[in-house]
């Protein structure tokens, strides 16, 4: 099947410090990826580059066989929904004004939003369970809320893909698992595909058709989840030591802490002897 | 049927036209009002062109009515300014003086006042070249590789208000008695002794100014929500904040080179109509425009009047209103600063 | 024995002791101090425009150490040394300059300069002129103050008799109204307590903004419009451009008599706004402007 993201080793820097080398990725239709990583390793670098955000030093970014770059903007965001980690309201618009500024990429210049964009903006509301937050003002709505609504505006947009930095950041469980559905339905039924960067490692596992693993800017893994969320594979990247079991309920890799310095507490399940004493 | 805001062609041809409405009004209001008593039916005989007598058409036409009109002007220019300001910088405390373009024209008609230039074009020109001139520092100092980012720029602003001031503040020190009566007054903003071929010279090009913003009044909605989100919605974000802030800093340097300086409409205005209609730029900049021009009107009207038969600056009134609408702002919206 | 002779030489040493110019003794100025000289003062600093004129008028240039920045008036003034700006004094450089009388005004230098001056041990003499004819007093006094030759006196009554000749040729006349503006923009214009409306009121016309509060008030274009002056006198220190500018301005507005009839007129700020020997030339010309109907004989 035709991949509709290619990142061919793309490589970016930062002044002086590359934060990306050499990366190599493909997403195809209706997949749901998710890209893991400790903090600084170049997710959200990562991700903007997928978006067109940052041009990358060298390698290429295609979308459907095409550069990126050569999208107008507006091209291209009929294609590609972001949804960033932390979002500014400075100006208190509604529920539904947010919803309908994805359309934007379909409308001309001096074009007003037409009965039908409203109508895909209440069906994309429907769809992340909000319509009942339509006439409210944004700056009313909690972290879960708003997260779904702009995860709606994303879909409003009617993309191919969206990406989403780190879309359960500040949320508490409970809403954690819903985005992490709601995601997975999109892909599942509204045949869009979906890149997150997370650190839920368990709610990826569980959820994404492949994933990542993204280290000091370099490709550390990548595979089914059941591949890449090992315990040598996250202890290694995420410079920490882990067990990595089954879930007894899902089947899915279930990451457990174990400390620094693998001060385990016996066990057969216990991963390597701990190398020193403390 | 779930009751939502959103803005609609046919939301924002009314609301305009009654605005404009309440526009003629005012315009109505400031014509009757002021030194000599000039009796409403006699204002309406004139103004339909019939004769009324000396005094009364000289009044109206030839003093009144040139200065209504730089007010309406000045103050759409200015509340539009400061609407589309606000928007790009990301900042409810922006309004058109922000980037140092009112005090590089201020400059310039502090030296053609000091050079003995004419009221009526010598200054103005000068005025508009310090304008110019501050418009090019604001985009070589401002800009980098990455474009124009809303904090450079803001400090660029700074930096140069600050040293324009200070020049200004030397030129005042050291002058002598009646130029100096001549600079306090222009500085504080005044619309007396106005003219139709000035306003009349600046209008289409402010009018000009206007209908292309209001153009990109949906990408101010999604810049608002930050440089990346807009971006990724499909604006070209640099192309925009160049393009606005030129047309932006053009208005105000064209009508701040007739009128002087004159503060906080352009910060206050489109607060209100924020408040009233919502923050959606394509009913904001017709609203914040025309009630700019309504504001300042009434101003300029309670300036003629309150101290008569002699007057104050408008930018005097204007400033009185600063403060308690901040009170207002802070006591309705408090909470509001705070969220992210 | 006194013989005729020795009568004679005494007489005529009498009389020489006599005919000596009278300055040294004690003079009370406007503040109502008394200032008391040796004799005629040798080295004298002015601290303002019109002082600088008075003493050159009175024959006393030589003596003037020291002059104000804008002491243009005579050009012979330009050279002398610079104590800053009337209004801006430089105390120092007064003290350097070792005055032995230096003559301030009580309208316009500041008070604080005047008692830093005395308490340096220098000699300040006030004067306070309020209208054209104290103005012509004060040159009488200042003669004497600083020991002029009797020609001073002559000279101040002289300007005494012209003055009162316009006065004399104005009187009984109806007295047009006289807009008089000191500035452009804001447009502001003079009350009662300024030499400017005493000179319009010598002149023979009449100042509509004579009752207002302020000596120097703003006053708004439709409230001139309102009091149709016949007269308007644009008084400015800004020559050439702005004063055409001004005068299209009120020729615009035909329904005011004095745009009707052409009566705008400049007039030279430095005649009419001092208290110096010329002001009898600005009353004079103002004259000129009001009564037009008058065979005035060109100087």
């Amino acid at each position: 099947m035709e991949p509709i993201l290619t990142l061919d080793t793309v490589s970016y820097r930062y002044e002086d410090t590359w934060a990306i080398q050499g990366v190599r990725l493909e997403v195809g239709a209706r997949e749901l990826v998710g890209i893991l990583g400790p903090n600084g390793s170049g997710k959200s670098t990562l991700l903007k580059i997928m978006g067109g955000l940052l041009k990358p030093e060298s390698g290429a970014v295609l979308y459907a066989g095409r550069p990126v770059a050569a999208f107008k903007r507006r091209e291209l965001a009929q294609k590609i929904a972001f949804v960033a980690q932390e979002h500014a309201f400075r100006f208190s618009f509604s529920v539904l004004e947010v919803v309908l500024m994805g359309r934007s990429p379909h409308l001309k210049r001096l074009q007003f939003e037409s009965e039908r964009d409203l109508e895909i903006a209440l069906q994309a509301l429907r769809t992340v369970d909000a319509e009942r937050l339509a006439a409210r003002s944004i700056h009313e709505l909690s972290g879960g809320e708003k997260q779904r609504v702009l995860i709606a505006r994303a879909l409003a947009q009617d993309p191919e893909i969206i990406l989403l930095d780190e879309p359960t950041a500040f949320l508490d469980i409970k809403y954690k698992m819903e985005i992490f559905e709601l995601i997975s339905s999109l892909v599942r039924d509204k045949q869009v595909s979906v890149v997150a960067v997370t650190h839920d490692i368990d709610l990826a596992a569980l959820y994404c058709n492949r994933l990542v693993i993204l280290e000091n800017g370099r490709l550390f893994s990548a595979g089914t989840p059941a591949e890449v969320v090992t315990s040598e594979g996250i202890s290694a990247a995420y410079d920490c030591r882990v067990l990595v079991d089954r879930n007894p309920a899902t089947g899915a890799p279930r990451v457990s802490l174990v400390g620094r310095a693998g001060r385990c507490t016996g066990g057969p399940a216990c991963g390597k002897a701990p190398s020193t004493a403390y | 049927m779930i009751l939502h805001r959103r803005v609609t062609p046919g939301k924002v041809v009314f609301i305009s036209m009654v605005m404009t409405g309440i526009l003629a009004g005012a315009i109505l209001f400031s014509l009757w009002l002021g030194t000599a008593d000039i009796p409403f039916s006699a204002l309406c005989r004139t103004l339909l062109g019939e004769s009324t007598g000396g005094t009364t058409e000289l009044i109206v036409l030839k003093v009144r009515l040139p200065r209504v009109l730089l007010a309406g002007l000045v103050g759409f220019a200015l509340s539009l300014g400061g609407a589309v300001f606000q928007a790009l910088l990301r900042n409810p405390l922006a309004e058109p003086f922000i980037l140092g373009v009112s005090s590089g024209a201020a400059l310039g008609a502090i030296i053609g006042i000091m050079l003995g230039f004419s009221f009526q074009f010598g200054i103005p020109a000068f005025s508009f070249a310090g304008a110019l001139v501050t418009i090019l520092l604001v985009l070589l100092l401002g800009t980098r590789r990455m474009g124009m980012e809303s904090s450079t720029i803001l400090l660029t602003g700074v930096i140069i208000n600050a040293f324009f001031t200070a020049v200004i503040m030397f030129f005042v020190s050291t002058s002598t008695d009646s130029r100096l009566h001549t600079m306090l007054f222009w500085l504080y903003g005044d619309l007396s002794q106005s003219h139709f071929g000035q306003s009349a010279l600046i209008a289409p090009v402010v009018i000009l100014a206007a209908v292309v913003l209001y153009g990109f009044g949906r990408d101010l909605n999604l810049m608002t929500l930050g440089d990346e989100a807009a971006c990724h919605m499909g604006v070209d974000v640099e192309r925009t904040k160049i393009h606005c802030f030129l047309l932006v800093s053009l208005m105000t340097g064209l009508v701040v080179s007739l009128s002087g300086l004159i503060g906080f409409v352009g910060l206050i205005v489109p607060h209100l109509a924020r408040m009233a209609f919502g923050p959606d730029h394509r009913l904001l900049i017709p609203v914040s425009a025309i009630g700019g021009a309504v504001l300042l009107i009434v101003c300029d009207t309670f300036a003629r009047w309150v101290v008569s038969p002699s007057e104050l600056p408008v930018g005097v009134v204007t400033a009185f209103l600063g403060a308690p609408f901040f009170m207002i702002l802070l006591r309705t919206r408090g909470s509001q600063w705070n969220r992210s | 024995m006194l013989s005729s002779r020795s009568l004679f030489i005494g007489l005529f040493i009498l009389v020489a002791f006599m005919a000596r110019p009278a300055s040294a003794g004690a003079f009370r100025d406007a503040l109502g101090r008394t200032v008391t000289l040796d004799g005629p003062p040798r080295r004298i600093v002015s601290l303002a425009p019109s002082i600088t004129e008075i003493l050159y008028f009175l024959g006393l240039g030589e003596r003037v150490a020291g002059v104000t920045q804008y002491s243009t008036y005579p050009p012979a003034a330009l050279g002398k040394p610079k104590v800053g700006s009337y209004v801006n004094l430089n105390i120092e450089r007064i003290i350097s300059l070792a005055p032995d009388l230096v003559i301030a005004t009580v309208d316009g230098n500041s008070r604080s300069v005047i008692e830093t001056l005395e308490a340096a041990g220098i000699q300040v003499f006030t004067t306070n002129p309020r209208n054209l004819f104290e103005a012509l007093d004060t040159i009488a006094l200042l003669g004497q103050v600083c020991g002029a030759t009797r020609d001073g006196a002559a000279a101040a009554e002289a300007l005494k008799v012209r003055a009162e000749d316009v006065a004399e040729k104005v009187r009984g006349l109806p007295r047009p109204k006289v807009f008089v503006q000191i500035n452009l923009r804001p447009i502001m214009t003079v009350n009662r307590d300024t030499f400017l409306n005493d000179l319009i009121t010598l002149a023979g016309g009449s100042n509509p903004f004579s009752e207002e509060p302020f000596a120097y008030p703003r006053i708004s274009l439709e409230e001139v419009i309102r009091q149709r002056p016949d007269v308007i006198l644009v008084s400015s220190m800004d020559r050439g451009g702005r004063f055409e500018e001004a005068r299209r301005e009120w020729l615009r507005l035909e329904d005011i008599p004095a745009a009707r009839n052409g009566r705008v007129h400049l007039i030279d700020s430095d005649l009419v706004d001092r208290p110096s020997p010329r002001i009898v030339d600005g009353l004079e010309e103002a004259a000129r402007f009001i009564h037009p109907e008058i065979p005035w004989e060109r100087p």
